[in-house]
């Protein structure tokens, strides 16, 4: 498909002739996408192409844009960041426009006083991290680690990461948000709508967050947001990050008024128990499953090799065969990392006691080579700035979350030992990575304040292996069945799977979810604000015919 | 190897733009946190270490043909390995640097060529030098100095000036200024005068593969003829040249910048500095002698996999990530001189930000070097440092050239330049 050649010229006019694309080369690079090959056509890494990529520079530029994608009946997809399948076009046979948005990167407020940051859409968490804690704030940085769009996560997506037990989703943190509506309107939402002000997202002012994100988020699929204000935190540590080491393990300094634990437990239940704790007490400022994501049974071996510059992944074999590795594996088998970070010493020494006494009482532990200063320090660097996220594919290149779903600890519990026989199950053929069946990662919590968590089962294939893709994908279908025939909903991995699904596919299963009469309300809301439907399918609906 | 060798990497790639900005945990402000100057010049994916493997991929897989886009896309980058650093960061399994070399030769290989590319290289091949000056008039820079000419004599020990600092009479004292600093070392050395060639490094990053293999057979077999075991010299991407790639042709002499030979001599106490130089400065790691300066180690082997698909390599493969390169040896040279202050930029080291003359971008794209390299200035200046010091004469032809262009006002020295100044 191609676009008409007055339309290309419009969009030409609009941004100018070196921002707007449609080489064929060039629109590949946006139609390759991680997870494409699980779920296209012949196992293609490429999704549907683009018909034009348009690298818009402002708001009124991206109103343009939508309003001409309204003119010729052709779907606009704007693209940050951007990782996930779901970020090209999703149908061969719709014509759609890719809206870049990398050169709106600009932070253009951090109003310390009223302690928010009104940011762009390509401002990665990094950026906006690095200039909020000179002035002693913080921000939520999400799951997918600092290389991430800020507006991505916030506006249309959920934005869960390890540090939001202590400081909220990112959906939770936004403060307002300048949407350009799949129509062309732009609309301010809560107090800036009002002319009051970034602070608050509700009003006075529209209120629209419901409307424009639905639960999880539109993922591209409702319009454009173009500016958006986020929560600033309260940041106790040093105004500027001091790596020290050698790559790729950077350590970061513990400050005084900070800890770094790897704790474990004995059983899943002691590791409910914790989190349980761990909310009421309400210590802690990071509080993540991170270092699983290798799996239970490579975890300890991976980072150590890690934080040695001179180790490679083909020393881990002979790693494991030592005996205090085995040991280490064994002690850690479930775990998870915790930070402390006091707003004073006697806060700190506090949280400590507070954290040793929950030990005492629950039986956990702190696994002491993970809390020796090499890890601790690495520890601290991973979590604090999330930037070393893309170890979720450090065996192979390929990775899939399945699983998940959000709930109470012992709700997830409920799930942990069918997710863990299910990856032990499909990865016996050697077509996934055989790291144990618990790769299970997940925030401490995915609420500000704790109360409800969620792991995600990291499953590792090789992109450039047709039958690990296969394997991949079949892992998927299965999990979902695992999860139906268990009395849970479907994980992740159902997200992933619809992206390459006929739309009767997905309403199948919507009409199957818990609440089908969502989907009814949200097509009403597309009816509403996407008349000529030039958002993508992303914005879950159901027809009227349906459920 | 081909470029089908690096299909894997190409599946393999994630799309997870770490290789657009510097590693994330190193990143201290908004304004110094890109890596990749192709990318932020020019915006589009494609400009981008993942978006080339895409087009390599594309290109495989039939999907796409070149076209003046895609050799723009190809051509517009400094090679500078940023990417390559920041992918590694958390793979073992990719490649990207030696991939996009590998994109390079194949269209160069096809005829897709730069006409600015083409010159160059007419003048390595016609006059021994990239700069297409002539061959009589390279030893110049060398007049009224002591030194053995090793096109007729012997010695163990090569200056190699290289063809910036030998035509560039603005920086052709760091040359004189090296070779006063070898002799009061009394080291037995020699120059090859106008009889020096061209390492051939740039013709290799701009794609041209045969050529720099001539340039390299040329120069090993007068290396051999004069009896040379080791070679120093004051160019970083001589340096890369006859460390990283010479040995893949054969060459087996010992390879040391200047700034390494003095930090030895320093760390020997057979250097000392007398006088002191009250100024403050800033140091910028060249790409060829930083993240791509590690030694290279031979290596053949395979992929194979182990817990099923992870990968991994028989013998273990060599991994060239950036961290071994020469970052200390200038350090220590300029903690050395009295009187003088170092304030590092925020990009140093694996991160440094490029000074945008390599990959053939300043012969081919003058624009974007100028812009790379006032990047790079302000960077500098925001320091409050008075001058930027480096180590590699294209950086400093690059940030000279900058300064007239409307960059911020400061000194631009090599190393050696203060050092002399503190003897």
């Amino acid at each position: 498909m191609a676009l008409a050649r007055d339309a290309y010229r419009k969009l030409e006019e609009i941004v100018g002739k070196e921002h707007v694309t449609d080489d064929p080369a060039f629109l590949d690079s946006y139609a390759f996408q991680w997870l494409a090959e699980l779920v296209r056509p012949k196992q293609s890494h490429f999704m549907p192409r683009p018909v034009a990529v348009v690298m818009p520079a402002s708001t009124e530029e991206v109103q343009a844009v939508v309003k001409l994608c309204n003119e010729y009946g052709v779907k606009a997809k704007p693209i940050s960041t951007g990782w996930y399948h779901w970020a090209a076009p999703l149908k061969e046979e719709d014509d759609t426009i890719q809206i870049d948005l990398r050169r709106m990167n600009r932070i253009l407020e951090i109003d310390e006083k009223n302690m928010f940051a009104v940011v762009e859409p390509y401002v990665i968490c990094a950026q906006l991290q690095a200039e909020v804690m000179k002035l002693g704030y913080n921000i939520n940085i999400i799951g997918a680690g600092s290389s991430t769009s800020i507006v991505a996560s916030a506006c249309a997506y959920a934005g869960p990461g390890p540090s939001t037990f202590w400081m909220g989703n990112n959906s939770d943190n936004v403060l307002g948000m300048e949407w350009v509506t799949p129509t062309g309107e732009i609309i301010r939402t809560g107090s800036l709508g009002s002319g009051s002000g970034w602070f608050c997202s509700e009003g006075p002012g529209p209120s629209v967050r419901g409307i424009c994100r639905g639960a999880l988020g539109s993922r591209g699929a409702m319009g454009v947001y173009t500016k958006c204000a986020i929560k600033l935190i309260h940041w106790p540590g040093p105004p500027e990050l001091e790596p020290q080491g050698t790559l790729p393990g950077y350590r970061l300094p513990i400050p005084d008024n900070f800890r770094v634990y790897t704790i474990a437990v004995p059983d899943w239940d002691t590791w409910a128990d914790i989190y349980y704790e761990i909310y009421d007490n309400e210590i802690g400022y990071i509080f993540h499953r991170q270092f699983n994501l290798a799996g239970a049974d490579l975890a300890p071996a991976l980072w150590l090799t890690y934080i040695d510059p001179d180790k490679t992944l083909g020393d881990i074999e002979e790693l494991l065969e030592k005996p205090e590795i085995k040991e280490l594996t064994e002690e850690m088998r479930i775990s998870f990392q915790l930070i402390l970070a006091g707003r004073s010493m006697r806060d700190i020494e506090l949280q400590d006691k507070i954290l040793d006494r929950i030990l005492e009482e629950t039986g956990g532990w702190k696994v002491k080579r993970f809390c020796e200063q090499d890890m601790a320090e690495f520890t601290n660097m991973y979590l604090q700035r999330m930037g070393h996220k893309h170890m979720n594919f450090v065996w192979v290149g390929g990775y899939l979350g399945s699983w998940m779903q959000s709930g109470t600890p012992d709700w997830v519990k409920g799930y942990v030992p069918i997710a863990i026989k299910g990856l032990e199950r499909d990865a016996a053929s050697g077509k996934l990575v055989q790291c144990g069946g618990d790769a299970l990662m997940g925030c401490g919590s995915q609420l500000g304040g704790g109360g409800m968590t969620g792991l995600e089962q990291f499953v590792s294939y090789d992109p450039a292996d047709p039958e690990s893709v296969a394997a991949g994908t079949q892992h998927m279908v299965d999990a979902v069945k695992d999860a139906v025939s268990n009395g849970f909903p479907p994980g992740k991995e159902l997200l992933y799977l619809q992206v390459g699904q006929k739309d009767e596919e997905i309403w199948e299963t919507l009409e199957k979810s818990a609440q089908p009469m969502v989907y009814h309300f949200q097509r009403k809301i597309k009816e509403a604000f996407d008349p000529n439907n030039i958002g993508d399918r992303m914005y879950s609906i159901l027809p009227e015919e349906k459920g | 190897m081909a470029l089908e060798d690096y299909r894997a990497d190409a599946l393999r790639c994630t799309r997870c733009a770490y290789c657009k900005w510097i590693p994330l945990d190193l990143v201290k402000s908004w304004r110094f946190s890109k890596g990749c100057p192709s990318i932020e010049y020019n915006h589009f994916h494609s400009y981008s270490a993942g978006g080339r493997l895409v087009t390599a991929l594309s290109l495989m897989e039939g999907r796409s043909q070149i076209t003046a886009p895609v050799v723009d896309s190809v051509f517009k980058c400094q090679m500078c390995g940023n990417c390559d650093v920041a992918c590694k960061l958390c793979r073992y399994d990719m490649e990207p640097l030696e991939a996009l070399h590998e994109l390079r030769f194949k269209l160069v290989e096809e005829g897709h060529v730069l006409s600015r590319h083409e010159q160059a290289i007419n003048s390595l091949e016609k006059l021994g030098n990239m700069l297409n000056k002539h061959r009589a008039k390279r030893g110049q820079w060398a007049e009224g100095l002591s030194a053995k000419d090793l096109t007729k004599e012997r010695a163990e020990v090569l200056f190699h000036a290289g063809c910036r600092l030998s035509y560039d009479s603005d920086l052709s004292q760091v040359a004189r200024i090296s070779l006063e600093i070898l002799g009061g070392a009394g080291v037995d050395f020699g120059i090859m005068g106008e009889g020096e060639s061209c390492c051939g490094g740039r013709a290799y990053h701009m794609g041209y593969r045969q050529q720099y293999l001539k340039a390299a057979e040329r120069n090993i077999k007068a290396w051999a003829e004069a009896g040379v075991r080791t070679v120093i010299t004051p160019c970083a991407d001589c340096y890369h040249t006859f460390k990283r790639l010479y040995p893949k042709a054969g060459s087996q002499v010992e390879v040391l910048h200047m700034v390494e030979f003095v930090d030895r001599l320093i760390q020997q106490g057979k250097l000392k500095f007398g006088k002191k130089v009250p100024m403050k400065v800033t140091y910028h790691d060249p790409c060829h002698l930083g993240r791509q300066g590690e030694p290279y180690v031979p290596w053949e082997g395979k992929e194979k996999k182990i817990f099923g698909q992870a990968v991994v390599y028989e013998p273990r493969r060599p991994r060239y990530n950036g961290a071994r390169g020469v970052y200390q040896p200038p350090r220590n040279i300029l903690g050395s001189i009295p009187g003088l202050e170092l304030v590092e930029m925020e990009r140093v080291k694996e991160a440094a930000w490029c000074c945008g003359a390599g990959g053939g971008v300043r012969e081919a794209y003058p624009e974007f070097s100028a812009w790379t390299a006032g990047e790079r200035m302000e960077e500098a200046a925001s320091t409050g440092a008075e001058a930027i010091v480096s180590a590699c004469p294209w950086c400093e032809r690059n940030f000279l050239d900058a300064t007239e262009q409307g960059g911020p006002k400061m000194q631009v020295l090599d190393l050696m330049e203060l050092v002399q100044q503190a003897l």
